[in-house]
């Protein structure tokens, strides 16, 4: 390990124990009962009995196979609609509007809907997770296709490329910055999505275990569940700028 | 008829050619009329005023772009579509970034689905003659313009074309390194004697290089003067000094002004 990634390490500690101190003196100070604020012991105990049940896993199992099969099929369909839209101007004409006003209906208000749909189990969630990621990778997938340079356009057409060869070997290459650029704000839209699906019906799934602590006054739970909530969307997140970093080697030189 | 009094079919043969675009409800004509002549191992090079056609002109000879009126014969084939037998060079570097550099130079021949192995020797051949040995594994951000300009032109010579057409190859390149590729093509066609189309803007680089310069006029362009290069070859770059290439130089300059004072 280089000495500048155990600074990054040893800083990213000391904030943390900083962080745990000050909750810890906010509970101490301000006298707040545990279900109000519960102390920082509290929280890591209820962490360590859930952990140990095996509860935890369990709830994000399924909420994990939510957020995946919900990025899968929202970044698969808008991708594909996305680089139809980028080449052809009459379907642009035909569904832009439709796609941009179906921006301003909060995905949120139609979570309700996709339930009295397809039901309390994971396809809703699956659906409002894909429904959240799908206009992000839309708009980058249309920016990164359209991006691709006219000139290497003609210079594949000189070489006779066939259509593959034009979409496989120009236009995936090119436009992937964009493509993996908004894949990414899709990984961290997917764990709202799923949360969001949840609380509107649900009997397993993080957002379950959320809406239980809330019901129960188990704030430790509520505060267990937020913070797995992060470490999945940082996880998700974390995973595809690690991808980048693979795949966009010929960037940084 | 007598077959040797003919002249042979030349490689390039264009003809009553003209493009229009629709703009808004009137048309562009781009260009009028055009009509020449490329034998087999000849350089032209093409001047005129900027916008006046001449990459359109390019890129109908390439078949990337339909004419209004008129014919492009390539070695007696009527040019309806792009195909391989010509090699572009453009004017700024089209290289794919994600791409190293010798994989650059070998894509003509990965779409042809070719061997691997051939290809990356063949690659190997043209990255010496350009110059770019040891920068195989380079990706094009680690290039300068000069160098990517080579890494293109490599790239246009390596499925072997009948044709090579270079849209103001150092159009976008400073003043000294341009003089410095103009040098380095010249060597370049000198070893490979390719059919050679180029545009330029530069009097210089076009008599240095060409056997015979052709002159456009304003949009639409057609063409207002030929001006043969009666140098002898191998030239060399000191041959610019010499009065021979002043004369043909003014001759090309007289060309270009009376185009502007229309
Ligand atoms: N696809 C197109 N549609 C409309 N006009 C075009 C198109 N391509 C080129 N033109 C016009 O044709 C003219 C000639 O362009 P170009 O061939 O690029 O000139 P040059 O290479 O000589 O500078 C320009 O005025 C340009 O605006
Ligand atoms: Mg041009």
């Amino acid at each position: 390990m280089s000495r500048e990634q155990l600074t990054r390490i040893g800083l990213a500690l000391i904030s943390f124990g900083v962080f745990l101190g000050l909750w810890q003196a906010v509970v101490r100070l301000g006298g707040y009962p545990a279900f109000i604020l519960p102390p920082p012991q509290a929280v890591a105990q209820r962490l360590v009995s859930l952990v140990a049940s095996g509860t935890l896993w369990r709830h994000v199992q399924v909420t994990l196979k939510e957020i995946l099969a919900g990025l899968a099929l929202g970044a698969v369909t808008a991708t594909v609609l996305g680089y139809l839209l980028a080449h052809s101007p009459l379907a642009e004409r035909l569904l832009a509007p439709y796609i941009v006003a179906s921006q301003s209906v909060p995905t949120v208000a139609i979570a309700p809907l996709l339930v009295i749909w397809f039901g309390t189990g994971i396809l809703s969630k699956i659906l409002v997770c894909a429904l959240i990621v799908f206009f992000p990778i839309l708009v980058n997938t249309v920016v990164g296709v359209r991006s691709v340079s006219q000139d290497l356009r003609d210079l594949m057409r000189t070489l006779q490329a066939d259509r593959w060869q034009m979409i496989w070997m120009l236009e995936v290459p090119a436009a992937l910055p964009t493509l993996l650029a908004g894949l990414k704000v899709g990984a961290t839209l997917a764990v709202i999505g799923a949360v969001v699906g949840e609380f509107v019906a649900s009997d397993r799934g993080v957002g379950y275990l959320l809406k239980q602590g809330q019901q129960l006054y188990d704030t430790p739970l509520v505060f267990v569940g937020i913070a797995t909530l992060v470490v999945m969307a940082q996880a998700l997140y974390g995973i595809v700028a690690l991808a980048e970093r693979g795949l966009l080697r010929w960037q940084k030189h | 008829m007598d077959s040797t009094a003919r002249k042979s079919e030349p490689l390039l043969r264009v003809e009553g050619l003209s493009l229009s675009y629709q703009r808004g409800d009137g048309r562009l004509s781009v260009l009028e009329q055009i009509e020449f002549e490329v034998e087999e191992r000849e350089f032209l090079a093409l001047v005129g005023p900027s916008g006046c056609g001449k990459t359109t002109l390019l890129k109908l000879i390439a078949g990337l772009e339909q004419p209004t009126a008129g014919q492009i014969h390539l070695a007696g084939n009527p040019v309806k579509r792009p195909s391989r037998s010509v090699g572009f060079v453009f004017q700024e570097p089209t290289l794919m970034d994600w791409r190293t550099v010798e994989a650059n130079v070998t894509l003509p021949l990965e779409l042809n689905g070719g061997n691997r192995k051939r290809a990356r020797e063949e690659a190997q051949t043209l990255l010496d003659l350009v110059r770019l040995t040891g920068f195989e594994d380079a990706y094009p951000a680690q290039l300068s313009g000069g160098m990517a300009q080579r890494v293109a032109l490599a790239r246009a010579l390596v499925h072997d074309p009948q044709l090579l057409l270079l849209d103001e190859p150092f159009g976008a390149l400073d003043a000294l390194t341009r003089e410095r590729m103009g040098r380095e093509l010249l060597r370049i066609w000198q070893a490979r004697r390719k059919t050679v189309v180029m545009v330029t803007h530069s009097v210089p680089e076009a008599v240095l290089l060409a056997d015979r310069v052709l002159v456009l006029g304003p949009r639409p362009a057609s063409i207002i003067a030929e001006v043969p290069v009666d140098l002898p070859r191998p030239r060399t770059a000191e041959m610019r000094e010499t009065p021979a290439c002043s004369q043909v130089a003014r001759r090309v300059r007289d060309a270009l002004e009376q185009v502007d004072l229309h």
